[in-house]
């Protein structure tokens, strides 16, 4: 009976705590814009039309994948069009049609298949795929999904490159 | 009293400001809500429509207006159409009694209390029927919770209300009111702390906030009792949730808070800024704690409120008739 009454006490004093954390995070924002900045906590989210997340910000972002430049030429890619992400798609959303010299003559990743999984920037012998980081990337049809990397490559990579 | 042509007046007076009150109340607190949600998970919550979103409410509201209320299949049309007016209707009645100043009373009554203890069990009543009525199986589970925790909520709460009743020895609103000094400790908050602990506790339990939202609980009924709700059926309920927010929270100003009379210059805004506080704290309180289990709910009533709001009240009476 006691051990329950203590009990009971105790946890109406972790409700307290909890009060004091939430409302600490809830009246953080007024200090901050009063300029007190070392009392408050700024709000976290970022006002997406006005607003974008800085680049540095976006390191751990997981994005449709890419191919990773050349060193010696970062308008080509560094594939030699094995075909072992091609196989290893669970999904098949990879094409890639070989060249000539190993090096591919056609290179589509169709998003609208992708799942974000990674087995193809896993497997790659060559190192040539990555996780893009095209965060505001936006298309109006469905074909347009899919996406020609060796274009992208070499258009330099960045941007918001549909095709 | 006597009925004639000026209470009859009054009475009309006092219901179209009380109509007025609950309407801008549902505005304001919806937006308060969502605002408070917001800050509390360190995100700005509405801000686009108006200045800081304040009209934000206005047009989901304008929204719920036009939309096409869904009937389902095979429900109870009469119940069904019921449901949300009954949850509605008895709330304005209940405000009637409410002292809200010194003067702006709409029906001094010496059974007060007890009024407004039997039509608050209007609440629980129209979520039945609201999801009895709908043929949906969460709404019946949701129902079903509801009046539960409805009968259990209600005990402690009127036992919490009767020891503040027993130490003023009346049930009128206005006289518990002025019974009460203007400053802190003459409060029934000082005199009476462990029936206001109920009180506050039971608040969360009668209005079906959170943590106490069983009826509703969104993740495992959709949306309890209102699932099958759409438009202003669905408007309605939403009103009558902040409505009761606001009854308790104005009933908690009354009983324990000193109602109008405040430090400082006592008077009608007293009451509103008690109860403006205690609603800012409900909603605080609700995206502070997770929703509990539903037999934890009952736990935490029949084992602990149930036992305390009888001891507070024997004691009460005990010291009320000796000394």
């Amino acid at each position: 009976m006691l051990k329950a009454v203590v009990d009971n006490l105790k946890g109406l004093w972790s409700l307290l705590v909890g009060l004091w954390v939430t409302g600490r995070y809830g009246l953080g924002p007024f200090p901050y814009w009063l300029g007190l900045k070392s009392f408050g906590y700024p709000q976290l989210t970022t006002h997406y039309p006005r607003q974008t997340i800085r680049d540095e910000d976006l390191v751990t972002f997981r994005g449709p994948v890419e191919l990773v430049p050349a060193e010696d030429n970062p308008a080509l890619s560094r594939c030699v069009s094995c075909q072992i992400c091609v196989k290893a798609c669970p999904s098949a959303s990879l094409t890639v049609v070989k060249g000539a010299d190993k090096a591919p003559r056609q290179w589509l990743s169709d998003f609208s298949l992708c799942s974000l999984c990674g087995t193809c920037v896993e497997v790659c012998p060559a190192g040539a795929l990555r996780f893009s980081r095209d965060l505001y990337w936006v298309v109006e049809k469905r074909e347009d999904l899919v996406r020609d990397l060796l274009a992208r490559l070499a258009g330099g990579g960045k941007g918001r490159v549909a095709a | 009293m006597d009925i004639n042509l000026q209470v009859i007046i009054k009475l009309l007076a006092a219901l179209g400001l009380i109509i007025a009150l609950l309407i801008a109340n549902s505005l304001v607190m919806v937006w308060l809500e969502r605002k408070v949600a917001g800050f509390i998970q360190r995100r700005p919550g509405p801000y686009e429509v108006g200045p800081y979103g304040l009209l934000q409410t206005l047009v989901d509201a304008v929204k719920l207006l036009g939309k096409q209320m869904v009937v389902p299949a095979n429900c109870d049309h009469v119940l069904f159409f019921l449901g949300p007016v009954l949850a509605m209707f008895p709330m304005f009645l209940v405000f009637l009694v409410i002292p809200f100043g010194p003067v702006l009373t709409g029906l001094e009554d010496d059974l007060g209390v007890l009024l407004i203890m039997a039509f608050v069990g209007f609440e629980g009543l129209a979520v039945l029927v609201g999801g009895w009525a709908s043929n949906n199986k969460y709404g019946l589970i949701g129902a079903a919770r509801a009046v539960s925790q409805a009968v259990a909520y209600e005990i402690p709460l009127i036992l919490a209300v009767l020891a503040v009743a027993f130490q003023c020895g009346t049930l009128n609103l206005t006289l518990i009111t002025e019974a009460q000094g203007n400053w802190p400790w003459q409060w029934h908050l000082v005199r009476q702390p462990l029936a206001f602990l109920i009180f506050l506790i039971c608040m969360f339990g009668e209005t079906n906030r959170a943590p106490f939202d069983l009826p509703e609980g969104e993740s495992e009924l959709t949306g309890g009792y209102h699932t099958e709700y759409s438009g202003m059926g669905f408007a309605l309920y939403f009103m009558a949730e902040y409505t009761s927010m606001l009854l308790v929270s104005f009933l908690a100003a009354v009983f324990f808070l000193g109602g109008s009379g405040g430090p400082l210059w006592p008077g009608i805004w007293w009451t509103f800024i008690k109860a403006g506080l205690l609603m800012t704290l409900m909603i605080w309180v609700r995206w502070t704690y997770p929703r509990v289990r539903f037999d934890q709910l009952l736990n935490i009533n029949w084992k602990w409120l149930l036992p305390l709001g009888l001891l507070n009240l024997w004691l009460t009476a005990l010291v009320m008739k000796c000394f």
